[in-house]
């Protein structure tokens, strides 16, 4: 299979082990990847802040950028859903680009529903001893269907288990800007998403979504928890772990 | 122009429409009142009359069925006795023959006033899917009876059960035609969780539903 | 009501902090999510009868003139009396006009939200008559001179010890602190306005074109008395309630009460269809319905029209995550939540309404429960374009954004300013590799959490770095 791996902007400027883990992952199961040198940023912060032209002006690029590609895979649930769920609503007014956004959304994938379903990974490098819990991130939830997929992945890695949080699929709070505009709506509700991680008593936080990650590992050490991990599933499944 | 024509022009500019209505597009709208399709119901794979018993006690009324309808004073009368009820209210002009008297009650067949305790109703037909009670207004089923007095007693026929509303509406087309005042599903007794979310039984409507079957 | 929705970051912060209200509303998310999940899961065809009912709206939202010509047709034969009001002022000047005429002085009200759009009460009270609330949630703020905070559940923000002091205020009795016998107390003090008040008004869930009949959805009973005890009957409804037949609100019945309160079938659903007829021995000698526009046709032309599907359940606000924590006050008017979020804005003004389609995550919650299909986050973002496009929105913020965009379809600088911000990132986070403060612009962010320093590098530069041989590099 040909991949193009879409890193996302928060990967590449926050937390480049994701996007390694991701191509490892994605090498192991025999795909063939392409990592466009030139992506960026798939336009989210403008779309959900209104500004309309700059999120079209970087649609277009991804776009181009990945038309070559057999697939897409994205390890994101909200940059993938950005792409699958809106890219086409975001160009029906440019009628040559509306028909290449939906080719494009058609084949992209987040991360960990390519894995399990399309690649059928049966065994993954990682191990972790101890467990974890997962957060359901909104838009992998609601946008790519992205629920059991991590999960089925978890139960491969060597060690691990997995304890469920009261409501896994509660939002965190992120919201993309969001989480500086309402700052302390934000925070009140990512430290109630870290009151139902802490009560799982688990080693670690997993989840699919960076966004979501910085969120609450940042109310995390605010509230002066600096032993729960906070670790993205691509690097779970890659057994990389980030060095502490 | 009245504000009638008004909106009914802005609904119309609104819809994309500049002409009013085509008559083939009210013959569609009128089409589809008059077939009155159903939408998808749920399941509904159980006996309507069980069904039916088990979900007014799930809504809080109680239940009990009898063989006739000449049992009726004596079933009401240990209902009120066992609940230390008073032995008296009014009825629906159609249980003014029963022999009240004989029980120990007495039962007069008017509307409710706002002072009587117990009101005596028949019921249209019985909603089985929820434990309902379809009641209609009217010159002898008189809406204040199942709604002033603090006991609302239902008499339901066990052959006027019916499995859901939709049923029920096939019901009155068939035998009224035209619908009266006020139709009432009732579902027992009156509650509110206004206060903390918290579940209160009796709040303006009737403290308690019985609902008395009747074999037939 | 009072409008102050453009007041929503003070009250919504000071929300956040209030003990009280943060009780209230721990209280009720769980009971309100997890009842609504219990009940729905007795419908095996949830989706099925969820799509069936979005479209039944959007065929009433199409064919809304036809259907209400047929409505009113049906409710005219019926002996009901239909009046037809474009604004707010009119509808409470068409009640006013009612009352004068039957020589009402006194009014009992079942709950209508319309009511509040247009603060009926006040310009009934301004006319000298006399207006009682009859639902325990509204009557409870009636009493206490507030607003309701939820559309189905109005005084979920007050305490029973609220109501305690309330009633022990208001009644003149020994304060009692049972809820059932605070209920009961109410009960007792409304009872007898039930049997004296010359005029009842009620809004309607919904009207039934097929019969010409309103429909109120219940459980204390007080919506029908208001119907059925006072000389003179006054239902108020928005234009948007039509529905086709009286099997299509069966169905839709079944996912309003089980989205609104988790119940199976709600206490009472009661079918108006004209006055007391001749022989009736009860009911109203006559039956009024007001049919009310008051910015309705204008949302119906513009790309909010979905949100006209609403049946007001309340399901998106008690799923949301920004309502569940700040409650409705914050959002200033009579529609909280998601749906406030969006109808506000389009019955007051985007302008007046700034803050609401933004105070949300776009999580989708709200859109997944919402029994009529509404896109709820999708109609936000709508309206935070509109924001945009109308120059609404702070100039830093536009310009933030674009040169985002300029700087993101510029590989080579974004590349540039992506290593230099990776690396000041991971100084300025230190060894905990942890910022505690951000730049301005992202105070919001650091008043409540840390923010993970970047690692240093980007992935862009270690991508282009490493070995052919397809080994990943460690950053």
């Amino acid at each position: 299979m040909k991949v193009g791996l879409f890193v996302t902007c928060l990967v590449d400027l926050m937390r480049p082990n994701i996007g390694f883990c991701a191509l490892r992952l994605l090498e192991s199961a025999g795909c063939e990847v392409v990592v466009p040198a030139d992506q960026t940023c798939c336009g989210q912060p403008g779309y959900n802040s209104g500004d309309r032209k700059a999120a079209q002006a970087l649609a277009r690029k991804v776009i181009e950028e990945f038309d070559a590609c057999e697939y897409v895979v994205v390890p994101s649930g909200s940059c993938s859903g950005m792409i699958r769920a809106h890219y086409p609503e975001l160009l029906a007014e440019f009628p040559d680009l509306r028909a290449k956004a939906e080719a494009l959304a058609g084949k992209t994938y987040e991360l960990t529903d390519f894995l399990q379903n399309m690649v059928r990974l049966d065994r993954v490098p990682g191990k972790f001893s101890g467990t974890v819990t997962y957060h359901d991130s909104c838009s992998g939830l609601r946008e790519m269907g992205v629920k059991s997929q991590p999960r089925a992945l978890l139960a491969k890695v060597a060690g691990l288990s997995v304890r469920e949080m009261q409501q896994p699929e509660q939002c965190c709070g992120f919201g993309g800007t969001f989480a500086v505009k309402y700052g302390d709506i934000s925070s009140r509700i990512a430290d109630l998403k870290c009151e139902d991680v802490l009560s799982t008593g688990a080693d670690a936080l997993v989840l699919g979504d960076l966004g979501c990650m910085l969120n609450i590992e940042g109310r995390l050490r605010r509230r002066g928890d600096n032993n729960t991990r906070v670790l993205h599933v691509a690097e779970v499944l890659a057994g990389e772990l980030p060095q502490d | 122009m009245s504000a009638r024509e008004n909106i009914l022009k802005r609904i119309r500019a609104a819809n994309g429409k500049t002409a009013p209505a085509s008559v083939q597009e009210r013959e569609a709208v009128v089409a589809r009142l008059r077939a009155h399709a159903r939408g998808p119901l749920p399941s509904m794979n159980w006996d309507p009359l069980p069904r039916f018993k088990e979900r007014c006690i799930v809504m809080m009324s109680t239940v009990h069925q009898i063989g006739s309808r000449a049992q009726l004073p004596q079933a009401i009368a240990s209902y009120l006795r066992e609940n230390s009820l008073p032995a008296r209210g009014v009825c629906w002009p159609e249980f003014a023959d029963l022999d009240w008297s004989a029980a120990g009650l007495e039962f007069q067949s008017r509307p409710s006033n706002g002072d009587d305790k117990v009101g005596v109703t028949g019921t249209y037909c019985a909603i089985a899917e929820n434990g309902t009670l379809m009641l209609l207004s009217g010159e002898n089923t008189h809406a204040t009876t199942s709604l002033l007095p603090e006991t609302h007693i239902a008499v339901v026929p066990a052959s006027r059960v019916v499995r859901a509303m939709e049923d029920g509406w096939d019901l009155l087309r068939r035998e009224h035609g035209d619908l009266p005042r006020q139709v009432n599903f009732v579902s027992g007794p009156s509650r509110t969780a206004d206060i903390e979310m918290t579940l209160v039984m009796g709040v303006h409507g009737p403290y308690r539903v019985h609902v008395v079957v009747i074999s037939d | 009501m009072q409008i102050t929705s453009q007041d929503f970051k003070r009250v919504s912060s000071l929300k956040l902090t209030d003990p009280r209200l943060q009780k209230a509303m721990g209280n009720a998310k769980g009971k309100l999510v997890v009842t609504r999940a219990r009940s729905i899961l007795e419908l095996d065809n949830f989706e099925d009868i969820r799509e069936a009912a979005a479209r039944i709206r959007d065929f009433g939202l199409q064919h809304m003139d036809v259907l209400l010509e047929e409505w009113e047709r049906n409710a005219t034969a019926a002996g009901t009396i239909v009046h037809w009001v474009e604004s707010p002022q009119d509808v409470n000047a068409k009640v006013i006009e009612i009352a004068r005429n039957h020589g009402v002085r006194k009014i009992i009200k079942s709950k209508s939200m319309l009511g509040e759009e247009t603060n009926l009460n006040h310009a009934l009270e301004d006319a000298g008559l006399d207006v009682r609330e009859t639902d325990l949630g509204e009557y409870i703020i009636q009493q206490s001179g507030e607003t309701p905070s939820h559309i189905i559940a109005p005084a979920v923000h007050k305490s029973k010890e609220d109501v305690a002091d309330l009633f022990a205020e208001k009644h003149g009795r020994r304060r009692l602190t049972d809820i059932a016998a605070l209920t009961h107390e109410a009960r007792e003090i409304l009872r007898p306005h039930f049997l004296d008040a010359d005029m009842g008004i009620s809004g309607a869930n919904f009207i039934v074109a097929e019969t010409g009949s309103t429909m109120i959805v219940t459980n204390e009973g007080n919506g029908r008395m208001t119907t059925t005890m006072p000389r003179v009957h006054v239902a108020i409804t928005g234009i948007e309630k039509i529905i086709p037949t009286l099997e299509d609100v069966s169905m839709i019945l079944r996912l309003l009460t089980r989205s609104a309160t988790g119940q199976s079938i709600s206490n009472y659903l009661s079918f108006t269809t004209g006055p007391k007829r001749d022989a009736d021995k009860d009911g109203p000698g006559e039956f009024h319905v007001i049919i009310v526009d008051a910015g309705r046709t204008r949302i119906l032309g513009s790309e909010m029209r979905e949100a006209l599907r609403c049946i007001r359940c309340g399901a998106c606000m008690n799923h949301c995550p920004v309502y569940q924590n700040i409650g409705g006050h914050a959002y200033g008017w009579v529609y909280p939540g998601p749906i406030g979020s969006i109808l506000t804005p389009s019955f007051i003004g985007l302008e007046n309404a700034i803050d609401l389609p933004n105070a949300a995550t776009l999580c989708n919650q709200c859109g997944v429960v919402c029994p009529v299909k509404i896109p709820l986050p999708d109609l936000m973002r709508k309206l935070r374009e509109k924001q945009v496009e109308r120059g609404l929105r702070p100039w830093t913020e536009r310009l933030g954004l674009r040169m985002w965009a300029w700087a993101a379809t510029r590989p080579a600088i974004y590349s540039l300013l992506t290593r230099i911000g990776a690396r000041i990132g991971k100084i300025a986070g230190g060894s905990e590799g942890l910022l505690h403060k951000l730049p301005p612009g992202g105070a919001g962010w650091t008043s409540g959490r840390d923010f993970p320093a970047p690692k240093g590098k980007t992935f862009r530069e270690l991508y282009a770095r490493r070995p052919v041989a397809g080994k990943g590099a460690k950053s």
